[in-house]
């Protein structure tokens, strides 16, 4: 991690690339954690098995619904008997649908969420309230068994503070109520201070070609003559 | 007075060879790259600090670690800020204690050589300092310093060598005038850097040190291959061999008539002219020449004065005036210009002459002039900006002056006439010298701008135009002598017994 270093959120994307890659290859041999720490498969009826089937690409796994690439879509773990979602439950940062119902979870789902910025329709214990709270959501919906969280808000345009960022940083939605400060477009590295790169090899040539023909030329008008020293 | 020769002779340039132009700007930019290093470290503080420290933004939205505040050298910006003052500090320091050794080291060694290692082995250190630690996101601050330190060693190669080279190509006939536009070059190095800097600067400071690196780099290589130290190396006569043609060129244009007198025959190491003696000059022998303990104290003074406004001008007139930083950065440059002009004309007013320092002893004396106008200068930046030039002129001619002409005349002085390894000694001593008042002024000047206000530091830089005047004053003696100024006359008794038998 400490060498992976920060020299650009694009930096990221073969990571996530190469991730997503471990992830299909394991898929083959095993399905990610999270979608075997709770026995059973998706029940039939459920909303993340509805979601699954609606798309031919998708897949039902275990209690996950995933995509050709392996990329958690839908994670049903309802009725599992789960106190918390887990140390496994951030490799389904991805899932658009999560089914959480009947479990006794505790404490605040708040932190759980993080980085689930896909996530569009979440359902939970009764007693447990949507992560980030009402305005996070479009629609929350209770029902006798479950509580409906549904539609994803972005925070960032309602909050109405142009400088909530530090400079070059903009402003990115991190799950359900959560924003972060990640570099603006076109900007990269530490604090966001570099833009665009830097052509080592264009200034290298033009650089090395002048030095050459210039050392050449003075040589020859000056030092070709000069005495041995 | 006569009128000198250099008219008699003919046009100045009809004597310089196409060498001579390749050596004067071979030597100028070679001191400009180095320059321009330097500059590019002030101009990229501001991105460093930023590197070095972590975000100091506290709202309720989330900063990601790795992006916002995974660097902790230093808690906050101050502190970083302050960090690269001491680096400046440890700079300055080690460039003077090094001017007295490459001095040393370049009269013993080809210049050549030492120059081109100097560039390139400094070039390489700036890189490791700039570029390579960011690549491996290793900062340590003992690294930094350490790394400065050699920094400082190693860039000190570079003046008492492009000095010394100019002095065995430029005879003194028209020295002054050469050496004072040639001493542009450090004014010249600072645009560069700040070009260079600023034009890479969004791909991040690490590059900033690149190019100046490299640049300087490619420099020290092109230097190795086309420079001639010597008219010697290609067979063509010295300039010693021109001068001695003629009858007046024995007498270094530095002295007056007195050091001729005083002069004590164990200094002359040449007996035989026809001979060329290449035995280097000691430190200590160096030390000895007359004129360069003198000189080396008013340059320490007048470097002090000079230093101070390069560092302290732009805070002055943003904190003085309520200017924008941007302005008052860009507003200093009149200063530089100012003393350009001055060294050039100063130069060729000298050259005119044949005697440099009742030049020096006016223009020090209107310094004093120009410093109380200065400091009471109006709201108005074209005023300022033309007085700032004028100061320029007065202060910054005389330094440039002593720091280049004077320096080749003194290393170069007919006691040691035959042994010319003395050059890059005494320009290292005279400029090491320099660099050491520098430093130190550099630290009275926020003391007493801290504790007594900035009328003050004016007052400390009149104080310190003294000695210089007095110096030259001292050392223009006879001029003043025969246009009937008794006080003078015992200035000159009193100080040239001490100053010649130090």
């Amino acid at each position: 991690m400490a060498l992976r270093g920060l020299d650009s959120p694009l930096s990221v994307v073969p990571w996530a690339a190469a991730l997503l890659l471990v992830l299909s290859v394991e898929r083959a041999l095993a399905l990610p954690e999270i979608c075997i720490q709770c026995p059973g498969s998706v029940q039939n009826l459920s909303e993340v098995a509805l979601y699954c089937k609606q798309t031919s690409d998708l897949m039902l796994h275990a209690r996950c619904c995933l995509n050709r690439k392996g990329t958690i879509l839908g994670l049903d773990l309802q009725n599992c008997s789960l106190k918390d979602p887990g140390p496994y439950f951030p490799q389904a940062h991805t899932a658009i649908i999560i089914d959480l119902h009947a479990n006794s979870l505790q404490g605040d789902l708040a932190n759980t969420f993080r980085g689930f910025t896909q996530l569009q329709t979440l359902i939970l214990p009764q007693d447990v309230n949507c992560p980030g709270g009402i305005n996070a959501w479009d629609t929350v919906t209770s029902y006798i068994n479950n509580q409906t969280c549904q539609e994803q808000r972005n925070l960032c345009n309602s909050t109405g503070d142009p400088e909530m960022c530090p400079e070059n940083g903009s402003c990115a939605p991190d799950g359900p109520g959560r924003l972060q400060c990640v570099c603006a477009e076109g900007f990269h590295g530490y604090k966001c201070m570099r833009q665009g790169s830097f052509s080592l090899l264009m200034f290298f040539g033009i650089l090395g070609s002048t030095t050459l023909s210039i050392s050449t030329l003075l040589w020859g008008t000056q030092r070709r003559k000069a005495k041995a020293s | 007075m006569a009128w000198p020769n250099i008219f008699q002779r003919g046009a100045l340039l009809s004597q310089f060879s196409h060498h001579h132009v390749v050596v004067f700007l071979l030597t100028f930019f070679s001191y400009s790259l180095l320059h321009a290093s330097r500059k590019t470290f002030s101009n990229v503080k501001v991105s460093i600090s930023k590197q070095w420290t972590p975000s100091a933004f506290n709202k309720s939205i989330e900063l990601p670690v790795e992006i916002w505040s995974s660097n902790h050298l230093f808690p906050s910006a101050e502190e970083a800020t302050l960090f690269l003052g001491t680096l400046d500090t440890i700079f300055l320091f080690s460039y003077a204690v090094g001017l007295f050794i490459s001095g040393i080291v370049g009269d013993r060694l080809n210049l050549r050589w030492v120059l081109s290692f100097g560039m390139c082995s400094s070039a390489l250190v700036v890189f490791v300092f700039g570029t390579l630690t960011e690549w491996l996101h290793f900062y340590n601050k003992g690294l930094y310093c350490s790394l400065w330190i050699v920094n400082g060693l190693l860039q000190s190669s570079g003046w008492p060598c492009v000095v010394a080279v100019m002095g065995n190509w430029f005879g003194k006939a028209g020295r002054g005038v050469v050496f004072g536009l040639w001493s542009a070059c450090a004014s010249v190095g600072n645009i560069l850097g700040a070009c260079l800097a600023s034009s890479v600067l969004q791909y991040g400071y690490e590059y900033a040190f690149l190019v100046t690196a490299a640049v300087q780099f490619a420099g020290g290589i092109i230097i190795f291959f086309g420079l001639l130290v010597s008219p010697e190396e290609i067979g063509l006569p010295g300039i010693e061999a021109e001068e001695n043609f003629e009858d007046d060129s024995h007498r270094p244009l530095i002295s007056g008539a007195e050091n001729e007198d005083d002069a004590e025959p164990n200094y002359s190491i040449q007996e035989d002219k026809t001979i060329t003696q290449v035995k280097a000059i000691s430190f200590y022998q160096a030390c000895c020449l007359p004129g360069v303990i003198a000189y080396s104290l008013a340059y320490a003074c007048l470097k002090l004065v000079n230093y101070s406004f390069f560092f302290w001008l732009p805070f002055y007139l943003s904190n003085n005036f309520g200017w924008k930083e941007a302005e008052a950065d860009k507003l200093s440059i009149w200063y530089d210009v100012g003393g350009i002009i001055g060294g050039t004309l100063q130069g060729f007013i000298s050259d005119v002459l044949q005697k440099r320092a009742p030049v020096l002893a006016l223009s020090l004396l209107l310094a004093v002039g120009s410093l109380v106008g200065y400091s009471r200068s109006p709201n108005d930046k074209s005023i300022n900006a033309l007085l700032m030039a004028v100061t320029g002129f007065f202060i910054g001619g005389p330094s440039n002056m002593i720091s280049s002409a004077i320096s080749a005349d003194l290393g170069r002085q007919e006691l040691i006439q035959g042994s010319t390894e003395a050059l890059a000694t005494v320009t290292g001593i005279v400029d090491g010298t320099g660099s050491i008042g520098a430093a130190v002024g550099q630290y009275l000047v926020s003391l007493i701008q801290d504790n007594l206000g900035w009328m003050w530091v004016f007052y400390f830089f009149i104080l310190m135009c003294q000695p210089p005047e007095m110096l030259t004053r001292v050392k223009a003696g006879l001029f003043f002598y025969t246009t009937g100024i008794i006080v003078n006359d015992f200035y000159h008794c009193c100080f040239m017994n001490v100053l010649n038998g130090l």
